[in-house]
């Protein structure tokens, strides 16, 4: 080998010098690390060692206005199964009665459980699935099983506790209950009452510092640190379940028998403007229907005819015009600035009053009432359905309520052709159903505007944390007079007018029948003519208690589009099942007036009743049923022989009797 | 056996020691428990450990008790049987996690890459030392390349790039014995080019070696050098470049990408594929100076840092000793490479000494590697620290390795 002692030397310090640089390298990124870097580190490690643990509030009830749950949390419990840690002869000898147990609770067959359980363990899987959302009873049940009862690390049975939220009505109401949901984020969804009251139902989640000891063990740092969770409390709303059922049921079927695309229905009480049922059916494509979205409180449309009621209530109470005067509305065709306004009617109505035009929805009569008489001060007519808070929101508690529109003169869309299509309910207005029912419900309420109310009371436990009271929106949308004038007019619309089908002469109804052309601006609307039907009134006509609104969108047009037709008999269902559901209470004053005669005879009576218990009445002659009945009514065995009536008794009338003494009868 | 006992080094015997019970603390830190039983019950990691670490003692008295003549007369059969036991992993081995590394044998598993580099060291210095062997020849050459290249083969089988790695530890005694400065230089810009293209990508990479080449060529203009040099050496350089990118691309597996990624600082990932390595910085970055003390590591109790008690055992130092402890485990270390250098230039036989370089370039490499890993300067690469890591094949594979040499040395004298 030719290498010099000088090459070896220096190949020996190349040597060290690798290895020393690396040292110093190691050091000074352990120095960079643990000093420079250090504090970002430590707070690292100290977010991984201590944790928040959350302790989960407890989430209140929701009730409707009678005490019926409407929504409830639950415990569900998922089973799985440690197939490692059960030893071999617990195994062996639990694995049979364990999959005959199984399978009477579960379903399948014995040998299913059995080839699973052994296949699971032959895998060594320690989380096999048995079963999802199992409830606390089966549960407890469960836990007895052979093998499970051994416990968690002998039998090997993992048990997953999560809360459920159930909704005792199903599919009915369904986007009216709700839910809130919390997405990976945090951010939250919130839909109808579980939505808009879940700062009452969700309480406040505890917390519990804990600091990790060793693999998934964590020990809590101390009680200090600790926050007690605060279950949320219970909400009673103002929805009322059999109602609730009613107008579900009344509305569906009218949707199935017309094959609309969606409707609701709301039925609001009178007086305090508690909603007492809210119903949102949308269908699918299969033509079914399911609560699909709130249209109630979230759809804005051209409300149509239903909207004369607004414009008769603004043209009366300036008294521009009154209920007698007369209105010429012709052939039923009237030009305005080169449109032309139609009736339904062939050949119109010719002169008739400013009633009658309301009764039979005379839009040629509406239009006219209204643009003869405004079309100089068009702004006097929209201050006036501004001051009956048309062109507010109702500030509904429930989340997404669609913002109603009014034009106004001087707004952009305002043209000449807006004042004359507002007066039935066109010219882009914007209304939803909940707040065109909150008019009719003003006039209904004698002209006190309320706003309505989804919830009635908030209570923790027994004890009542908050009760709501009806909130008024405006206390008189116009005067007596017009309000009475109105009413008659409304009633009149069931009694003669365009609803006078609906006319029941067992109960008086009041309303107002709508049929608006939806679509007519899109292109194809000549061939495919749509339309939303409506009804909105209220029942009984003299003294209200409930006013209700109905809305089917684009019903078939070759099964019917009237409102008076679609959607007028869920309107007369509801009315119907109400008033026979309720039972007519007649109080009587005076029910308990001792009589001294009466009550002597009464006296007199159960003594002798007494006495005779004991005797042996004669029963001869008497037909065999009424004497058998007779006697074992007084304890006494009966045997007979014959048919017919009785001809001899082996016990004489007047001997004293025993009870379960045997009599014999013989019949001829 | 030794003439007598104070022939055998006593220093490295005595920082092997050191090692050996520091690392049993530090596994018994990693690995402890909510229900922990006693230090010897064999159900605990550490207890295990503390079994392996006496049968070790058991293992190198036998090492020191036989002959040195009979490590340099049979290291061909030894190189031979370690190849048979690595060819046999693919008939009766084992796969845990990917790898066919094991012979299982009831309670005992024997991972035989272990020992392989042990016999790769044997048979390299016996071929190296053998009389008529030149390393300036190219034959001569190749034949020591392939006697390493057959371990590594069959190592990156099972698959074990990180053990396969370590075989580039002969570079060591290969340079010492005249291997030309040439391979390093070799080896060394192949490194740095290697780590640009990856890190800068090929255009850069391209223009670096043009930029570079043409200024050199430039400044040598007077010397009139040949041109065509430069060109074919720019040329190898690039096309070097262009298949490290290819190989990078197309046969590393995308774990791989993204270990080396990570170092590069080109991906940012600390829950999935840079957990490791983030959670090991955490603990260590959390020791400060003196460490949160024996046992009382907030990451070591909370197992946070995966495979603690094997490969990222120097977390654990670094937690609960702090900079001070991290500091002494490489202090040890650069003693015992130190002493072990030392030792090889004073052995008088080519074969001991040979020996003595690839003991110290294999426990070099591995400390490298492993710490490199731990601290996050290496991407990561599952091999042990040597003496520190739990693990029997581990712990024993160096024990042989180490105690073979003591031995080799405590003989040098009698010793032809």
């Amino acid at each position: 080998m030719a290498i010099t002692e000088k090459g070896i030397l220096n190949r020996l310090y190349f040597v060290a010098a690798c290895m020393f640089l690396f040292a110093v390298g190691v050091a000074v990124k352990l120095l960079d690390i643990q000093f420079v870097d250090g504090d970002h580190y430590k707070q690292l490690a100290e977010e991984r060692t201590y944790r928040n643990f959350k302790i989960p509030s407890n989430r209140g009830n929701l009730y409707d206005s009678n005490g019926s749950l409407l929504a409830t949390s639950i415990p569900k419990y998922d089973i799985r199964f440690d197939a490692v840690t059960v030893s071999d002869k617990d195994f062996q000898e639990n694995i049979g009665p364990l999959s005959k147990e199984l399978a009477a609770m579960l379903g399948n067959s014995a040998s299913y459980y059995a080839q699973k359980l052994r296949a699971a363990r032959a895998n060594k899987q320690r989380y096999l699935l048995i079963t999802r959302g199992l409830g606390y009873s089966e549960f407890l049940k469960l836990k007895q099983f052979p093998m499970f009862n051994l416990g968690t690390y002998k039998g090997g049975m993992i048990v997953e506790q999560r809360t459920v939220r159930e909704h005792p009505l199903g599919k009915m109401g369904e986007r009216t209950v709700g839910y809130e949901r919390q997405d990976d984020q945090g951010y939250f969804t919130r839909v109808g009452l579980e939505g808009a009251y879940s700062s009452y139902l969700r309480g406040t989640d505890g917390r519990r510092l804990k600091q990790k000891i060793a693999k998934g063990q964590w020990k809590p740092i101390s009680d200090n640190n600790e926050v007690e969770p605060k279950d949320g409390y219970d909400v009673i709303s103002t929805i009322d379940v059999n109602i609730q059922d009613i107008a579900h049921h009344a509305l569906l079927k009218q949707l199935e028998k017309y094959e609309a695309d969606h409707g609701s229905v709301v039925v609001m009480e009178t007086a305090t403007g508690e909603i007492k049922a809210i119903s949102n059916l949308g269908r699918t494509s299969k033509g079914t229907y399911y609560e699909k979205l709130n249209y109630a409180v979230g759809e804005l449309h051209e409300p149509g005819s239903t909207f004369k009621l607004m414009a008769m209530v603004a043209a009366l109470d300036q008294k521009v015009v009154d209920t007698g005067d007369i209105v010429a509305t012709g052939n039923g065709r009237m030009p305005v600035r080169g449109r032309m306004v139609r009736d339904s009617k062939h050949g119109g109505y010719g002169d008739i009053s400013v009633a009658r035009a309301f009764e039979v929805s005379s839009n040629v009569g509406t239009v006219k009432i209204i643009y003869d008489n405004y079309k100089d001060q068009p702004q006097k007519f929209i201050d006036k359905l501004n001051s009956m808070n048309l062109n507010e929101p109702l500030g509904l508690d429930i989340k997404g309520e669609g913002i109603p529109y009014i034009p106004q003169p001087g707004d952009k869309k305002w043209s000449g052709l807006s004042l004359p299509w507002m007066a039935y309910g066109y010219g882009s207005i914007q209304m939803t159903p909940l707040q065109t029912l909150t008019f009719y419900n003003a006039v209904a309420n004698n002209g006190e505007m309320v706003k309505p109310r989804f919830i009635k009371e908030v209570k923790e436990w027994d004890k009542t944390i908050q009760k709501f009271d009806k909130e008024v929106i405006n206390p008189a949308i116009c005067s007596p007079e017009t309000l009475s004038k109105v009413q008659e007019m409304l009633k009149n619309v069931v009694e003669r007018g365009t609803a006078k089908s609906l006319y029941s002469p067992n109960f008086s109804m009041a309303g107002k029948t709508g049929t608006a052309q939806t679509e007519y601006w899109m292109d194809d609307w000549a061939s495919n003519r749509r339309y939303i039907s409506s009804f909105v009134g209220y029942f009984p006509a003299e003294n209200p208690k409930y006013t209700s609104i109905v809305v089917i969108h684009k019903p078939d047009n070759s099964v019917g589009y009237y409102g008076a037709d679609v959607s007028g008999p869920v309107f007369k269902r509801i009315a119907q099942k109400i008033y026979t559901d309720t039972p007519i209470e007649d109080e009587l004053d005076s029910i308990e007036v001792k009589n001294e005669i009466i009550e002597d005879d009464f006296e007199k009576y159960y003594t002798k009743i007494q006495d005779e218990k004991i005797i042996m009445p004669d029963v001869v002659g008497m037909p065999a049923m009424d004497a058998v009945s007779l006697l074992e009514n007084l304890g006494l065995e009966v045997k007979f022989r014959g048919k017919g009536k009785v001809k001899a008794q082996s016990v004489s009338a007047g001997q004293k009797i025993k009870n379960n003494q045997q009599v014999n009868l013989h019949l001829s | 056996m030794a003439k007598s006992i104070t022939g055998y080094d006593w220093t490295t015997i005595l920082i092997f020691l050191l090692l050996v019970g520091f690392g049993w603390a530090n596994i018994y830190s990693a690995s402890l428990g909510v229900n922990t039983g006693n230090l010897l019950d064999l159900n605990q990691v550490y207890g295990r450990q503390g079994l392996w670490i006496v049968l070790s003692f058991f293992i190198l008295i036998i090492v020191l008790s036989i002959e040195p003549k009979f490590y340099q007369r049979f290291s061909s059969v030894i190189y031979i049987i370690s190849l048979l036991s690595l060819a046999g992993l693919f008939v009766f081995g084992k796969t845990i996690a990917g790898q066919t590394a094991w012979y299982v044998m009831g309670p005992v598993s024997l991972q035989p890459a272990e020992f392989a580099k042990a016999a790769t060291a044997l048979a390299v210095a016996k071929y190296v030392s053998g009389i008529q062997v030149n390393l300036k020849e190219f034959e001569h050459q190749l034949k020591v390349f392939v006697i390493i290249s057959l371990p590594v083969l069959l190592v990156m089988m099972q698959p074990d790039a990180g053990s396969a790695m370590v075989y580039f530890a002969f570079i060591f005694p290969l340079y010492r014995e005249g291997l030309h400065f040439a391979y390093l230089l070799l080896g060394f810009f192949a490194a740095i080019l290697f780590v640009a293209t990856l890190a800068f990508g090929i255009p850069w990479v391209i223009g670096g070696i043009l930029a570079i080449g043409g200024l050199m060529f430039l400044r040598n203009r007077k010397r009139r050098p040949n041109i065509l040099k430069y060109l074919f050496l720019m040329t190898v350089a690039i096309g070097f470049s262009l298949s490290v990118n290819y190989v990078f691309e197309n046969v590393f597996k995308q774990h791989h990408r993204d270990r080396f990624n990570i170092v590069l600082g080109k991906e940012v990932d600390s829950r999935g594929i840079g957990y490791n390595t983030n959670q090991s910085e955490i603990a260590i970055g959390s020791g400060g100076w003196f460490g949160k003390g024996w046992t009382e590591g907030t990451q070591t109790k909370g197992h946070f840092v995966p495979e603690q008690h094997t490969d990222y055992i120097f977390s654990t130092v670094g937690e609960e000793w702090g900079f001070l402890g991290s500091s002494f485990v490489i202090f040890l270390f650069v003693l015992l490479l130190v002493r072990l250098l030392y030792l090889a230039e004073r052995q008088r036989s080519q074969f001991s000494r040979v020996y003595g370089y690839s003991v110290i370039g294999i426990i070099f490499m591995h400390f490298l590697v492993n710490i490199g890993m731990v601290i996050g300067i290496f991407p990561t690469v599952g091999i042990p620290l040597p003496f520190f890591s739990y693990g029997g094949s581990g712990l024993w594979a160096f024990t042989i390795l180490l105690f073979i040499f003591i031995k080799l040395d405590a003989e040098r004298i009698s010793y032809i």
